[in-house]
């Protein structure tokens, strides 16, 4: 499963914006939103939108699904808890490489 | 790679921070250039001053404000007709420049008298515009001028105005990059919300973070009109004063640049709820999943795929004879900052070209995170590049094609290699699908127009005449 996680995180971190925002909770929020939507919608789940914020990461989920989908052809025959552990094995790095483990200098400021 | 120390940098070996070669399985957590950081005395940049990214940048978009520069006339001068960007009213912001025109008994006596008598004589010679930007430089910033309080005597002189103040001199920062900060956030605190705008869809959203060069935003306004959104703000492509005082009415606030505008739609999110989507307008495989997005979040799916499949039918076959052209061709993107993540995997996904060098004057490190994960493995990222490190660069790399302004282009020029005006464009619209192809046009006639080989020989030649000259 782990060279399925790299090949995800390596995908989105070159195809999305929404991992790299100004901050570590705009990143952490975004991360996690998205990656849960992607959850959702792939399992046939509904998507819960509650918020403007929810509509937004359903957005970016349901496009990046139609390209992952693309991409990995393995990625439609994963069960639902194999599809779980990659999605989170993805999250995780996502999170390791853009907030946890990143050099970038401004992510912390409490301002804009 | 560790971050790498150039041959022509060795005298100013602090530079080697700020330049990195991608390695195979290297990530931004191992290495990331400094940026945002102040310029290492020694090294001869390319960056402007921060007045000048609040002014020309953003401010002085707008359609139908006075930009009055509070300064020596040169910093009007400076950031006046550098940048195309049209408008919809007969390009009022390009034939005009504002300055108080200070002199050397102002900067003594002060030159507060004599920014009210430019206000009310612009105001004058213009009565149908009611609205004006006024900017700080870094003389009036340095002898504690109040243009604030200036502004608020002019407004309830005048009673019909509204002024907006940039407080915001060339030495405020270490870049473009504070003016774009100082604007936002000083637009957000002051004129966001000032006015109820009208509501004509039940789509509603603000397009943050473009600038209408030669016409992106109107190509971009296009597409969402024809899925019935309404855009209540551009900021600031072909935008009006008040359309941006209206901001915080939009459902969703679209972000292309982040780094010149990220500020102000982190903020309406913050202060009004609204969200962040943040998508690439240029590039062809980029603008049909930008219009994806935005269809998703508002339930418009099939709006989105008819523009698509309409835009796609027009342009398709002309982006594929441009790709036979380009593809393999190496190209360095030397621009502002967020242009090198935006384009690079572009250029590559839709014209099959490398992008061997990439530069930007002003990216802070999250621009550097997005162009490092989007970017290839041996690609040379460099912040706030000088001179003597692009022609070194260009030695080891040997691009087919430069993507940059018109200071270091003429630079490339000198070595007889093309070069595309990155920032203003050479024949734009380079935004949405028609503007890729723009792009690829402009691209493709650089590469093989024979004016630089031809410029490279000296006539008086034997070789001259051989090849027909
Ligand atoms: S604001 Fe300062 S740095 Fe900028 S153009 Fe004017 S004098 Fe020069």
């Amino acid at each position: 499963m782990s060279d399925k996680v790299e090949q995800l995180t390596k995908f989105i971190q070159e195809k999305c914006l929404w991992q790299f925002l100004s901050r570590t909770w705009d990143r952490e929020e975004a991360i996690s939103g998205v990656i849960k939507m992607i959850e959702t919608l792939q399992t046939g789940g509904q998507p819960v939108i509650e918020t403007p914020i929810d509509k937004c990461h359903y957005a970016d989920a349901k496009v990046l699904l139609t390209d992952i989908n693309k991409a990995f052809s393995w990625f439609g025959e994963l069960k639902a808890d194999q599809l779980g552990e990659v999605l989170h094995g993805a999250e995780a790095r996502l999170k390791q490489i853009t907030i946890t483990g990143s050099l970038n200098g401004e992510l912390n400021h409490q301002l804009y | 790679m560790p971050l790498k120390l150039l041959k022509c940098d060795v005298t100013i070996p602090e530079r080697e921070k700020h330049v990195y070669i991608k390695e195979p399985g290297e990530d931004t957590t191992q290495y990331l250039p400094i940026s945002n950081a102040a310029t290492i005395p020694g090294t001869l940049s390319e960056r402007g001053c921060s007045y000048c990214g609040a002014k020309l940048v953003i401010g002085g978009v707008l359609k139908d404000t006075i930009q009055m520069i509070h300064g020596p006339v040169g910093c009007a001068y400076d950031t006046w007709h550098t940048k195309r960007y049209p408008s919809d009213n007969d390009n009022f912001q390009l034939k005009y420049v504002w300055s108080t025109n200070l002199k050397e008994k102002h900067i003594v006596f002060g030159g507060e008298k004599q920014l009210k008598q430019s206000i009310i004589e612009a105001f004058q010679e213009m009565p149908d515009i009611k609205r004006m930007f006024i900017y700080t430089t870094c003389a009036t910033a340095l002898i504690g001028d109040d243009p604030k309080a200036v502004a608020k005597a002019v407004e309830k002189e005048l009673g019909d105005v509204d002024i907006f103040v940039v407080e915001c001199p060339g030495f405020a920062g270490v870049s473009q990059s504070k003016g774009h900060h100082v604007l936002n956030m000083g637009w957000i605190n002051e004129k966001v919300g000032t006015l109820e705008p009208t509501i004509t869809s039940p789509y509603t959203i603000n397009f943050i973070g473009d600038y209408n060069i030669q016409g992106d935003s109107q190509v971009l306004e296009k597409y969402f009109h024809k899925m019935g959104i309404q855009i209540i703000a551009h900021f600031t492509g072909n935008a009006s004063y008040d359309d941006l005082r209206g901001m915080h009415r939009a459902q969703l606030n679209v972000v292309n640049c982040a780094r010149s505008a990220g500020y102000i739609a982190n903020e309406l999110k913050k202060r009004y709820g609204i969200p962040r989507l943040d998508i690439d307008s240029w590039g062809f495989e980029y603008c049909q999943d930008a219009l994806r997005k935005v269809g998703a979040f508002f339930g418009l799916e099939d709006k989105a795929e008819e523009v698509i499949a309409e835009e796609v039918a027009k342009y398709k076959e002309q982006m594929e004879w441009y790709r036979a052209g380009l593809k393999g061709k190496k190209v360095c993107i030397w621009t502002g900052g967020p242009r090198l993540w935006h384009w690079t995997k572009a250029l590559e996904d839709d014209l099959g070209m490398t992008v061997v060098a990439m530069s930007s004057k002003f990216g802070h490190q999250e621009d550097f995170e997005k162009v490092i994960a989007r970017g290839n493995e041996g690609t040379i990222y460099i912040d706030d590049a000088n001179e003597l490190e692009f022609f070194e660069v260009l030695e080891m790399v040997k691009p087919d094609l430069v993507l940059t302004g018109p200071r270091v282009g003429d630079l490339v020029k000198k070595l007889h290699l093309p070069y595309i005006n990155g920032h203003a464009y050479h024949n734009g619209p380079y935004m949405g699908f028609e503007g890729s192809v723009n792009m690829a046009r402009d691209m493709y006639n650089a590469i093989y127009s024979p004016l630089m080989k031809l410029a490279a020989i000296d006539v008086r030649e034997k070789a001259a005449l051989e090849v027909g000259v």
